[in-house]
Order: structure tokens, then sequence, then C-alpha cells
């Protein structure tokens, strides 16, 4: 069922594990982790508004996966 | 991003830290459509690394419903209720969920079942999660003969959807992380609308089957002299209908971007400026009737499908929204209000810019996160 360009992404990523497996230090010590925990460096920090975000744009653009907008019968999707 | 849209906000890929309730409502508003959504959430922390989620909201949808491609302009009201239920573990550095959603409306009742596993590695540096989801979707129609769709003996349609998706995050620098993440869902059964007529061709007739893939790329970074955060999003998306090329009668294209600012003002009040653009091709069986009454004529499109859904048409949407968070710390020395001290109220406005018949949208919300 993949596609050729499926397929090529997921030899990517694994690809882009891999070499970060390769290095000895990790890119940031414990100590330094003081703004990865503010709100404008996480892309999940809002789970309910992405919710609202999924619903509405499966309703009015043609490019959600589906599974953002469980519902039909209304005519306003 | 799968689990988030099916409402299974346990699953996320960080482990869950606190006890908290988020109570949020959505206003939205464009020419033809209003839709006031209310919903609450709870999390909770247990014993043994486990955790839980559940939620519950509703959706007040009130539409004239010619826009949206019917020749009846007739107003009405709908009401979906949904409730959903996660739980999640963590072992160390791995955090496995799953979760129940159920959405239940007059004519339309869902069931989406999902999980997620997603393990830390190199310093905590970098996260790679794996997620899996199916939406069990059974629909039917309150003024028309039995549809094509329809299954007997129960007359319903219905509309199974399978998801996938597999991210890979990773922190850059004290103050730079990124994402690349890729998406796929397969969809059989009825994909459009039971009441939506084609002028001049009857109920629309979408194919019945379709493969949809989505690969997104998303950075952040922060800038602690001025205490300003960035974030820029892309997201490529493109559909087929598995086994029908060349004939393929989806073909949908899509780019979309977006861009948001954090910017601190003080020390407890935070705006977000969020930007996107979204632009789309038409699915290759759609016509826009409305321009050229003949297109779905035959001979004119060599496909037995029609649709009068503006969605699969080509736009060109714009959304410029802005947003202030409020950390309630100042509450804490006020008699009775000290006890919302601890939550994060927010508000924003936006303006979302459509280029087809829908119009464009008021999107009005506010919410707030207490822990208990």
């Amino acid at each position: 069922m993949a596609s050729p360009s499926w397929r090529a992404w997921l030899v990517a990523a694994l690809a882009l594990v891999a070499a970060a497996g390769c290095a000895h230090e990790p890119p940031v010590q414990p100590w330094q982790r003081e703004h990865l925990a503010k709100r404008a460096m996480r892309f999940d920090a809002d789970p309910t508004e992405d919710h609202f975000r999924q619903h509405w744009f499966g309703a009015r653009e043609g490019a959600d996966l589906g599974f953002g907008q469980p519902g039909g019968g209304c005519g306003c999707n | 991003m799968i689990l988030a849209a099916l409402g299974l906000c346990v699953v996320g890929m960080e482990a869950r830290g606190a006890d908290q309730v988020t109570i949020r409502g959505a206003y939205y508003r464009e020419p033809s459509t209003r839709v006031i959504q209310p919903v609450v959430d709870i999390q909770k922390d247990l014993p043994h690394g486990f955790d839980i989620d559940a939620h519950y909201l509703v959706d007040a949808i009130t539409s004239a419903s010619a826009a949206a491609g019917t020749t009846k302009d007739s107003i009405f009201t709908e009401i979906r209720n949904e409730v959903g239920l996660g739980v999640g573990k963590n072992w160390d550095r791995t955090r496995a969920t799953l979760g129940y959603r159920y959405s239940a409306e007059s004519d339309y009742w869902s069931h989406g079942l999902g999980g997620s596993l997603a393990g830390r590695f190199w310093g905590d540096t970098a996260t790679v999660a794996l997620s899996m989801g199916l939406s069990l979707d059974t629909m039917s129609s309150r003024d028309r003969p039995a549809p094509e769709c329809a299954v007997a003996p129960h007359g319903y349609c219905t509309l199974n959807s399978y998801f996938a998706g597999l991210s890979y995050t990773q922190v850059l620098s004290p103050t730079w992380v990124a994402q690349v993440d890729g998406e796929v869902a397969y969809l059989d059964g009825f994909q459009g609308n039971l009441y939506r007529l084609v002028p001049g061709r009857g109920y629309e007739k979408p194919p019945s089957e379709r493969l949809r893939d989505a690969v997104a790329g998303r950075i952040a970074t922060y800038f602690p002299s001025s205490a300003t955060g960035l974030q820029l999003h892309y997201r490529f998306y493109w559909d087929l209908y598995p086994g029908q090329q060349p004939s393929d009668p989806w073909l949908i294209r899509a780019h979309t971007i977006e861009a948001r600012v954090y910017q601190k003002l003080s020390r407890s009040l935070e705006v977000r400026l969020l930007y996107r653009q979204h632009f789309q091709n038409h699915a290759a069986f759609w016509c826009d009737i409305t321009v050229n009454p003949s297109c779905y004529q035959a001979g004119v499109l060599p496909l037995p499908y029609t649709s009068a859904d503006p969605k699969l048409g080509p736009i060109h949407t714009e959304y410029p929204e802005v947003k202030l968070l409020w950390d309630a710390d100042r509450l804490r020395t006020v008699p009775f209000l000290r006890w919302f001290s601890a939550a994060t109220f927010e508000i924003s406005y936006g303006y979302y810019v459509q280029s087809d018949s829908f119009g464009s949208a008021h999107v009005l919300q506010a919410g707030a996160t207490m822990p208990y």
C-alpha cells in the first residue's frame, strides 16, 4: 500500500536516527534545557487547540487526513 | 497529530507531569455557518507511571446549507457530542498510550481507537514516535431515499478509516528543536455528504477509496535576549485512489505553511502571533459546476463521480491570528481568586480568509488550564 515517496521518507527518517546515534555527545546537556520547556519550543503544547483546528480545517480544506472530522450530516463539511 | 485529532490528548509524545483540567470554548462564524464548541478535558496522573485523560465536547453547528452546495437554503442546527478516554504508561524513556473516542450526532456516529509508542534516546534529545488509529463511522440520511452506499438491512452508509504516523523530534541546541513526520490514511466508504446535491446530477457520488499522505517539517527556536520564540511549519499533502492510476479521481496536492511568533510581554503575559497559508489544487473528478454547468455531463469528465463540495476544489486560505496567554501568578495574593493562581488563561482571535464559496470567517477562542 505504501507509495515510493512514503518509503523514501521512511528511509530518510531512519537514516537520520542512525546518524544521530553515531555521535557520542548529545547536543544538549540536562542543565541546558531551560528554554526547551517553554511553550514556544513545543510542537504539542496545546492538544485541545490542535483538536479544534483539525476539525475545522478538515471541514474546510481537502488536505486533512480525514480523522479530524467525525461528523458530516450537518451539510457543513 | 493523529491522536490529538482523535481527541486523545493523553497520547502526547511527552509524559504528563501534572493533574490538570482544561476548559475551552471556540466560536466560528462565517456567512452561512456558525459553530460553538465548548470542551472540557481532565488529566490525572496515577501510580506506577500511568495517567489518564478524559474529554467531553459539544459542537453546536447552525448552518444555511446553500454555501455547501445543496439546493435548499434552509437554516438548521445540529448538535454533535463527543467523549474520549485515554490511558498512558511511562517506562523510563518509553511512553505508550491507548485511547478511544466516540462522536454522535443525529445522523452520524463515529468510533475512534488510537495508540502510540514513543521512545526518547541520545540523552533525551531525540524522540521517535509511532502512532496508529482507526475510525469506524456510520451515517444515515433523514430526507432522501436510501443512498447507493447504504448497506442492507439498516440502510446506513459506512466509512472505515485507518491511520498511521511516524515522527522524529530532535533537540539541536539549547535553543533549537526540529521535527519531521509523515502520516498516511486509508479511507474506505462514503466520503461525501449524504445531503449535498450536484445541480442537475442528483446527490453527489465521491470515490469510495482514498489513500491520503502527508509529510511535514517543523522547527522552533528561542531568543533568550528578547524572550522571543519562533516556529515555522511546512506540510505537503497528496492523495490517490489505490489501483486507479492513471485515471485517478483524487490527485489533490496541497502545501501548508505556518509561522508562529511567541513574545513575552511581561513575566506572566505572552502573545502569540500566527499566520497560516494553505494552497491546494482540485480533485481530478471535481469541477466547478456553478461556473461550468455542463462539466459533469457525459463525456466531459471521463469519471463516474460527482461532487459540489467546495473543499475538493482549488483553494487558497489565509489565517492570521493573535493570542494572549496569561499565567495567573498575580492572583496568589487575592482572596478567593488565589485558587486560580496556578492557572493559565488564553484568548485568541483570528480571521480565516477562504477563496471558495464558504466565504471568510471570524474565529474566537478562549480557555483556561488549571492544575488541581
